[in-house]
């Protein structure tokens, strides 16, 4: 070792050193930055990865740290022992045992169905809407500029207060929970959606103009395109914010009992049931949790140039746009392409076909 | 795939070819009454007109590039970063915010340029391959955007995949970021130059590759304009390439940029890799350099008396 400085911050040398003998005289910075790229513990390198095998024991570790918590504040055999009374909190085992009742008697599965079959429709509107408008908003700014009142009273509007005017314009059915997160919803995808046109860089729209493209072209070829994997992405995350809007509309209630996994929290509390409280909050992010795997697979599938995935939906896609291409080229005149090439090694000694032949002037 | 002294076809120049060298000429009677692919008459482009940030990227820039019958010149435009050699290239493509221009006129074809169009194709140094497309729909866009139908753009997009030096079979399908800069480019060139353009305009296409890599890609570049019509222009701050590549180079000024000279160069009769390391070449290269210094001092003298 040249000083004794950095035997005092590394590992033992033998660790760090046996394979590379050549360099155990190398400098201290020289040797922290091996010591960077060695598979060191848990929570050393910044933005290091960790294997999927590892976050998935990580989050059973974290997990069960809750559990614990817990399981230790709510333990012993009369309120008096423990921690928290059951009136605040009731122990694991009394929660879980109630999950067949909750199960059975609540239907669990149907108010779960019925929660997010309001979500899916909320939603896919605010999608469906949202998504081709913020697309125009952000190719055209004065578009944007047009519907930007609108959009800061969308997105910093108070959701909860939307919910007695819902109940005004819609009615308290089903078109009410929908329409609440049609209303709650929509003016985020439309926000996000520009900004993902926004992002794009010009030099692409520059690059199409170059290659001849028209303005309607350069929207649904290159922004559409570009843009759909960033606004897919922000649905995806909105739409766990939307299913968390759904509980809200789903708590207050008028007259009718019309279900959904809120409505069994609502019950509940009016009976005093807190271990279905807990089971439900639970559940639900087990249910967001898999939607949202759902649709980051459906995600991949789409764009295997970002996330190079199969691409099964992605060639899908492309093969329902070529039959549709097909389809329109049945009523449409065929256009001749350019020349054809001349030039190439083959062809060259032949005039192009109706073009300019080689115009060196080859001496016989 | 590099085109090497084998198939190192002569230029069709109009003129003597070699090595490079500075040529003593000027338009003769003949060339002056050809009309001009590309003219530019007083032009001058400021931003931000009338506020305090305003900037003149050129100023006074005229020039005109004759059509010559069969032949197209390639034209580069030399000149230190942020000299206003792009701003040159969009105004010729039509792209805003540089066009239009704020005072003078640029003509293509003798109409003043309105919009952009494919008959002046655009290499851009930036990556600006599509990455949702393969490369064969990047390179077949521009056919796409006209109506050609799937089954002949994509015959001869195939084609020219094979043209610019690619596998057919390997990389038609691949995704550009599963490509190297230099194929990546490969692709720009092939996009560009399969709508037959009349004009290439090029800005610094190259400048982002590796110096083996942008050797092949101007050896590429000269085979490919060698059997097209098109006049290119290039715009570059490498001397060497310059030299190399052009028949005419515009050495620019500093911001505001204004044409200083205009030299006319003997096109190249071998390839880049053998051109390059030859003294003769370096000869020229190391002329053009102190001429640039040369003419910067002067400038700069020219400013301070007045």
């Amino acid at each position: 070792m040249p000083e004794p400085q950095p035997s005092k911050n590394d590992p033992p040398p033998s660790a760090a050193t046996p394979e590379r003998p050549e360099q155990r005289a190398a400098e201290s910075a020289d040797m922290v930055v091996r010591r960077r790229q060695q598979p060191v513990r848990p929570f050393r390198g910044l933005r290091s990865e960790v294997s999927a095998g590892k976050t998935l024991l990580l989050g059973v570790c974290g997990a069960l740290l809750v559990l614990a918590a817990w399981w230790l504040l709510t333990r012993g055999e009369t309120p008096q022992q423990r921690w928290l009374s059951p009136t605040l909190l009731p122990s694991p085992a009394e929660t879980f045992a109630d999950f067949p009742r909750l199960w059975f008697e609540e239907e669990l599965t149907r108010n779960a169905a019925v929660s997010l079959r309001r979500v899916v429709l909320g939603f896919g509107l605010a999608a469906l809407v949202g998504a081709p408008l913020g697309i125009l908003c952000g190719c055209f700014r004065s578009l944007g500029a047009l519907l930007a009142p609108l959009l800061i009273v969308g997105r910093n509007i108070p959701v909860a207060a939307l919910i007695p005017l819902t109940f005004f314009w819609f009615g308290i059915g089903e078109q009410q929970k929908v329409m609440f997160i049609f209303i709650a919803s929509v003016a985020f995808v439309v926000i996000d959606s520009a900004n993902a046109v926004g992002e794009i860089s010009g030099r692409y729209i520059d690059t199409a103009y170059t290659l001849g493209a028209s303005r309607r072209q350069i929207i649904t070829k290159v922004i559409v395109p570009l843009a759909m994997p960033s606004i897919f992405n922000s649905l995806r995350l909105l739409f766990g914010i939307a299913f968390g809007y759904i509980m809200l509309a789903e708590l207050v209630r008028l007259g009718s009992e019309a279900g959904g996994l809120g409505f069994i929290i609502n019950s509940a509390q009016r009976r005093g049931m807190r271990t279905y409280i807990l089971l439900v909050l639970m559940i639900i992010p087990l249910i967001a949790l898999a939607v949202d795997r759902f649709l980051y697979w459906v995600q991949r599938q789409l764009f295997p140039y970002y996330y190079g995935s199969e691409g099964w939906l992605h060639r899908a896609l492309v093969f329902a746009l070529r039959g549709c291409e097909d389809f329109a080229a049945l009523f449409r005149r065929a256009v001749a392409p350019p020349l054809a090439l001349s030039g190439s090694a083959d062809q060259a000694s032949k005039p192009g076909p109706g073009g300019a032949p080689p115009s060196e002037t080859n001496t016989p | 795939m590099t085109p090497d002294a084998a198939n190192h076809r002569p230029p069709k120049s109009i003129g003597q070819i070699g090595m490079g060298r500075i040529i003593d000429r000027s338009e003769t009677a003949a060339e002056a009454a050809l009309p001009c692919v590309v003219e530019f008459r007083n032009v001058s482009k400021t931003y931000n007109v009338g506020q305090r940030n305003a900037f003149t990227a050129i100023e006074n820039i005229n020039f005109r590039v004759r059509d010559l019958p069969g032949h197209g010149e390639l034209v580069c435009v030399l000149g230190p970063s942020g000299c206003g050699k792009s701003t040159i290239l969009r105004l010729i493509a039509g792209l805003p915010p540089q066009h239009p221009a704020t005072t003078g006129e640029v003509l293509v074809g003798g109409a003043p340029v309105l919009r952009p169009g494919a008959d002046r194709g655009m290499v851009f140094q930036d990556y600006t391959s599509f990455d949702h497309r393969t490369v064969l729909e990047n390179i077949t866009f521009g056919l796409e955007c006209m109506g050609v139908d799937r089954r002949r753009r994509h015959q001869l997009g195939y084609e020219w995949i094979e043209h610019v030096g690619l596998d057919p079979k390997h990389d038609a399908q691949k995704y550009p970021h599963e490509l190297s800069g230099g194929m990546r480019q490969r692709v720009a060139i092939a996009r560009s130059l399969i709508l037959r353009p009349r004009i290439i305009l090029m800005d610094e296409p190259f400048g982002a590759l590796d110096p083996q890599t942008r050797m092949n890609m101007q050896d590429l570049l000269l085979s490919l304009w060698h059997e097209s019509e098109a006049t290119i222009f290039f715009v570059t701050h490498s001397i060497e390439e310059a030299v190399f590549l052009a028949d005419r180079i515009y050495v620019m000024s500093k911001a505001p940029g204004t044409i200083l000279r205009e030299l006319w160069v003997e096109p190249s009769d071998r390839p880049a890799r053998q051109m390059q390391g030859d003294p003769r070449f370096l000869e020229t290269v190391n002329y053009v350099r102190n001429l640039i210094t040369q003419l910067e001092i002067e400038g700069r003298i020219a400013e301070g008396t007045t």
